[in-house]
């Protein structure tokens, strides 16, 4: 009798703890109320376990008492479980848990911005090491200044309590604040014994002084300029118009808070769209630029050649939709490929694509990395080829296609790829941003390696149309790109927009022989003149060739700069030895900012590069006919 | 039994145990200080309010010793180990809550007035106070008496977040459930005591076989009183803390589960047909459940505190390096949170392991007295402490619906800390009587 209520209890000991384990191992699967009746079951079985017989002769006070203190007991074991759950089992999961207010407002955990503010941030330099983000201490809080205005935006900017992280300082957050440092023995040591999180450093790819040389370039006109370096996919330069400052969004203290704040309206009302950098972010109509994919693609396949000659009288006549040719600098009637390329013959390229066709092309150009996320150091926007399935289906849009109209949708930063695809014998290569990760002490946790992304052409390929391009700056469309002493490869486009003026795009190389830096330009709107993107191009090819970019600033005046900063030049010195405002304090997760920010971002991006919808291709294609695209 | 002789003597075990509250109280303060200020440097000024605590502690032990007492040794370090977190909680708050709001200067003077004036309390029941029969004498004048302060709550009492539970007698302002939950416990004891016979047995009303309804009377008394208190006075963790006290002390009166069920049956009854009634109950039903539906408004407190828990992990971030601001009434309802953040499940399950250390040991003294009404004063006391810490921490870590009551000796509040050292020192008094000898008279 005995032995059998001993090993019900012996089960029920188990089963309990089963129960338990079970509760904790799905902890992340079942909502709270489910799991309390799991513990109120685990309870059940637990009091039946610590039901032992109380000895017969035992006075009823007695056995009354000793029954209420193991009932009593077993409550304080269901607590005890519990909070072991809330403090370890599901520590992290609550820590980063993210809560929708009933009227919008999206709730995060405030203690981590609190957290992140304590924390001094790894300095961000570029390749040379100028300063391109520094911390600087305001109160107990530690504050980011971007000493190159022209480079900060692209590094983003830091305000975790108010509007939010972006860009760099976002994607290499866990870097910077230190929190992936050392191996877990070395974080679990930091926890316990409270040690400061140590950020490491950044060292980039980029050139300061060639960023500002590019947007000295690009002026106040809206538009990208990018450069990267043909044989690694280093990003030297990655400039967007406009753009904002990264000090004034950037706040951690209570007084930069609201003159923050109100910047950042200002720039998300701005009709420019500061905030979103055109070189990473926006999608254009890449025009006349992408036919070096449509020839790649013809010559990778076999189709066709150089030296191939095509007729283009004037006019082509694609089931009803009749392509007019502008772009002939003569009479003649009948041109190779290579010259169709230089003088950029809508007709020759139209017969080109049609001659592919529609899956081969669409192939060609998912190889070039079209209708894929890039892999980069900040989030890029996708290249589409066409935003419906079966829009290359019907011949005259493939047509419209294959000399970059259609629905085609190009992000700046990827063009750039595409004309170092060229130039490296076909090899694509993952660009990147981040050269080198390097801790505190100066070791390097990190170095990037090149490392080949695609090879959507064969060497053979990429060199016949590399000539090509290298034919259209010589003699050409392009020659506006030529640099005396180097040999220099370009393409331009036009590309026509639904009610607005064309936006005009370059992409070229150049080197000494072979090509060394690869670029790719976009003004929006900016007309059908096209020696604008070329100069652009150009300037910043040879001033990478010829070395640093012109007035980059030396490391002492960088130093100087930031100390100006620290020191009440930039922000007054909080009063208070504390981080926060009380405001914030007081509405401790309220953060509406960066969701606000991202929605609104995307919404516009979408309108920089309208997209035709089913119905207006038709009538775009109508008002398209008789324009050029060069 | 006042009259027996007491020789002085050394209270060596208490002593031994009262080393770890003293360096809690040292290094804890000093914690809080340095982590404050932000600097290794310290002063004198920065920990003489521990040595004088420490001091407070070795005399009030000394001083048993010398009266010649030779009750329990654990209760007292283990009162103090909770009492010095409270102390180091609030003290830790003070700068914290004062930058929010300067009505919160001062906390930590106060409190460790409240503190004092605890201690006095406590060390007068056990060294002064002799006569614990003159409390069963007056059982109905301390049922009088508590129920009378209930009334004039919910008669003239001020409504702090929703429930009447302060009365302002001109510049204080007392928490009258606070002290009127020992005068239930004096009260049933005594009652239980007497009718102790009469309870367990049954008596015939034709074929039915029923309990001594009259004696049960009293009972179904108190039984409304708690509800009273749950609806008018909008309280429900004292109506559930009273209700607790009431049936187990009813349990351990009869020995029967009948009453206890069909009790616990008729208040969960009750509790159902005021959730459906009043929609504040609704409210903690939902922020007990899921509280991140509205994190901003109702469930605002909840998901701070569970924030802070996470927070603080297995070790917490060290004391004086949390956020405790970030939860609303921090320094009441959920100061048991802080513990949490700061000093992490270490601290916590701490916390919990002295109140139940606290609540055996009262049941022990309970199994080991000869004295009936004695006895039952100790089972009452002890389940005070112990169901109040699992109330108010159930709801915490959201085992239960958050009912706003005090964590025994370490929320901030007079009330509160002056009732729990006068629990203390009757326990410790009782500890005191002669045992019983094995196999006598129950």
């Amino acid at each position: 009798m005995t032995t059998a209520f001993d090993t019900i209890r012996r089960f029920s000991a188990l089963a309990a703890l089963a129960l338990v384990v079970l509760g904790f191992v799905a902890s992340n699967a079942i909502t709270d109320a489910r799991w309390l009746s799991l513990l109120g079951a685990a309870w059940l079985l637990l009091l039946v376990a610590l039901w032992v017989p109380i000895p017969a002769h035992t006075p009823p006070f007695n056995r009354a008492v000793v029954r209420t203190g193991v009932i009593l007991g077993s409550v304080f074991v269901l607590l005890v479980v519990q909070v072991i759950r809330l403090q370890v089992v599901q520590s992290d999961r609550i820590t980063s848990r993210v809560a929708v207010a009933p009227n919008g407002d999206v709730v995060t955990n405030g203690r981590l911005l609190n957290e992140d503010v304590r924390v001094r941030r790894g300095r961000i330099t570029d390749r040379n090491g100028v300063i391109l983000a520094d911390s600087v201490q305001r109160g107990a809080a530690w504050g980011r200044v971007y000493p190159e205005p022209e480079s900060g935006y692209v590094i983003g900017y830091y305000a975790p309590l108010t509007i939010g992280v972006d860009g760099l300082e976002a994607s290499y957050d866990d870097v910077l604040s230190g929190t992936a440092a050392g191996s877990t023995w070395e974080r679990w040591q930091r926890d316990v014994l409270h040690r400061n999180q140590q950020g490491a450093d950044l060292v980039l790819t980029l050139d300061a002084g060639l960023q500002r040389y590019a947007h000295e370039l690009l002026g106040d006109r809206p538009g990208a300029a990018i450069l990267v370096e043909v044989e690694t996919g280093r990003v030297l330069t990655l400039a967007s118009t406009p753009f904002y400052d990264a000090n004034r969004v950037s706040a951690v203290t209570s007084s930069e808070a609201s003159a923050a704040q109100d910047y950042y309206a200002t720039l998300l009302a701005d009709p420019a769209l500061p905030l979103i950098q055109r070189a990473t972010e926006g999608l254009y109509t890449p025009g006349s630029i992408y036919k070096v994919i449509t020839a790649a693609a013809g010559i990778d396949l076999g189709f066709t050649s150089p030296d191939r000659v095509y007729e283009d009288d004037g006019a082509l006549d694609v089931e009803g939709r009749v392509i007019i040719e502008n772009n002939r600098p003569d009479e003649r009637t009948e041109w190779t490929l290579a010259e169709s390329m230089a003088w950029s013959l809508n007709v020759v390229f139209a017969r080109v694509g049609l001659a592919v066709g529609a899956d081969e092309l669409t192939a060609y150009s998912q190889a070039f990395g079209f209708g894929e996320q890039l892999p980069f150091d900040v989030p890029l926007s996708e290249s589409q080829v066409a935003s419906e399935d079966d829009f290359l289906d019907r011949l005259p849009a493939l047509a419209d296609t294959s000399f970059g109209q259609g629905q085609l949708l190009a992000n700046p930063l990827h063009m750039a790829m595409v004309a170092a695809a060229i130039a490296n014998d076909g090899q694509m290569m993952r660009p990147y941003l981040v050269e080198r990760v390097v801790a505190r002490d100066g070791t390097v946790i990190d170095q990037a390696e090149p490392r080949t992304y695609r090879t959507p052409i064969s060497a053979a390929t990429a060199a016949q149309v590399e000539e090509m391009m290298v034919g259209a700056v010589t003699t050409g469309y392009a020659s506006a790109a030529s640099v005396p002493g180097l040999r220099v490869g370009g393409k331009t486009g036009t590309a026509e927009v639904e009610g607005q003026e064309p936006h005009a795009w370059f992409i070229g190389f150049a080197g000494e022989d072979a090509p060394r830096y690869a670029v790719a330009v976009v003004l929006e709107n900016a007309g059908a003149g096209m020696a604008g993107s070329q100069v652009v191009g150009r300037e910043l090819l040879a001033a990478a060739i010829a070395g640093a970019g012109p007035g980059s600033t030396s490391a002492s005046v960088q130093t100087a700069y930031v100390r100006s900063f620290s020191r009440a030049g930039g922000w007054p010195e909080t009063p208070e030895n504390g981080i926060l405002d009380h405001a914030i304090r007081r509405f401790p997760t309220r953060r509406t900012g960066p969701s606000e920010a991202v929605r609104v971002g995307r919404a516009r991006r979408i309108a920089l590069a309208p997209r035709p919808g089913r119905r207006d291709a038709g009538q775009r294609r109508d008002r398209g006919r008789g324009r050029a695209s060069s | 039994m006042a009259s027996r002789v007491r020789r002085a003597t050394f209270r060596s075990t208490e002593l031994q145990l009262l080393v770890a509250p003293s360096l809690l109280m040292i290094v804890g303060l000093l914690t809080i200080f340095l982590a404050g200020r932000g600097e290794v440097g310290w002063a004198w000024s920065d920990i003489w309010v521990s040595l004088v605590y420490v001091g407070a502690m070795i005399g009030i032990s000394l001083s048993f010793g010398l009266v010649g007492f030779r009750g329990d040794q654990v209760i007292l370090p283990v009162t103090l180990t909770l009492a010095g977190f409270g102390l180091l909680m609030i003290q830790r708050l003070q700068a914290d809550l004062t930058a929010l709001d300067e009505g919160y200067a001062g906390l930590a003077e106060r409190q460790l007035l409240y503190l004092s004036i605890g201690l006095g309390l406590m060390w007068f029941t056990v060294v002064v106070f002799r006569h614990l029969h003159l409390l069963q004498r007056f059982k109905y004048s301390a049922l009088m008496l508590s129920l009378g302060m209930m009334v004039a709550t919910v008669l003239f009492g001020r409504e702090v977040y929703g429930a009447k539970l302060y009365i302002a007698i001109g510049p204080l302002q007392a928490q009258p459930s606070e002290i009127a939950k020992v005068g239930l416990v004096l009260f049933l004891a005594a009652y239980l005591e007497d009718k102790r016979e009469l309870m367990g047995a049954s008596y015939r009303l034709g074929p039915l076989t029923l309990p001594p309804l009259p004696y049960l009377f009293p009972m179904v008394l108190m039984w409304a009183a708690c509800l009273m208190i749950l609806v008018l006075q909008n309280d429900l963790g004292t109506a559930l803390l009273f209700f607790g006290i009431f049936v187990t002390m009813l349990y351990v009166a009869s020995g029967r589960i009948v009453y206890v069920s069909v009790a616990l049956v008729s208040f969960m009854g009750a509790c159902w047909l005021a959730y459906r009634a009043f929609g504040r109950i609704g409210i903690r039903v939902q922020n007990w459940l899921d509280p991140w539906q509205d994190p901003l408004d109702t469930g605002l407190q909840q998901v701070q505190s569970d924030y802070a828990m996470a927070a603080g992990g297995f070790f917490g971030t060290g004391l004086g390096l949390g956020q405790p601001w970030r939860i609303p009434i921090v320094e009441t309802d959920y100061v048991f949170s802080l513990i949490g953040e700061e000093l992490g499940a270490i601290g916590t399950l701490s916390v919990l392991a002295l109140v139940f250390t606290l609540v055996v040991r009262g049941y022990v003294i309970a199994l080991t007295r000869a004295d009936g009404y004695a006895r039952f004063v100790a089972v009452g006391l002890s389940t005070i402490l112990g169901f109040q810490t699992l109330i108010i921490v159930g709801g915490v870590v959201r085992l239960l619906p958050l009912t706003g009551i005090t964590l025994p000796f370490i929320s901030y509040g007079g009330s509160s800390l002056l009732t729990n050292f006068i629990i203390v020192g009757l326990l410790l008094h009782i500890s005191g009587l002669p045992a019983r000898e094995e196999g006598g008279a129950t």
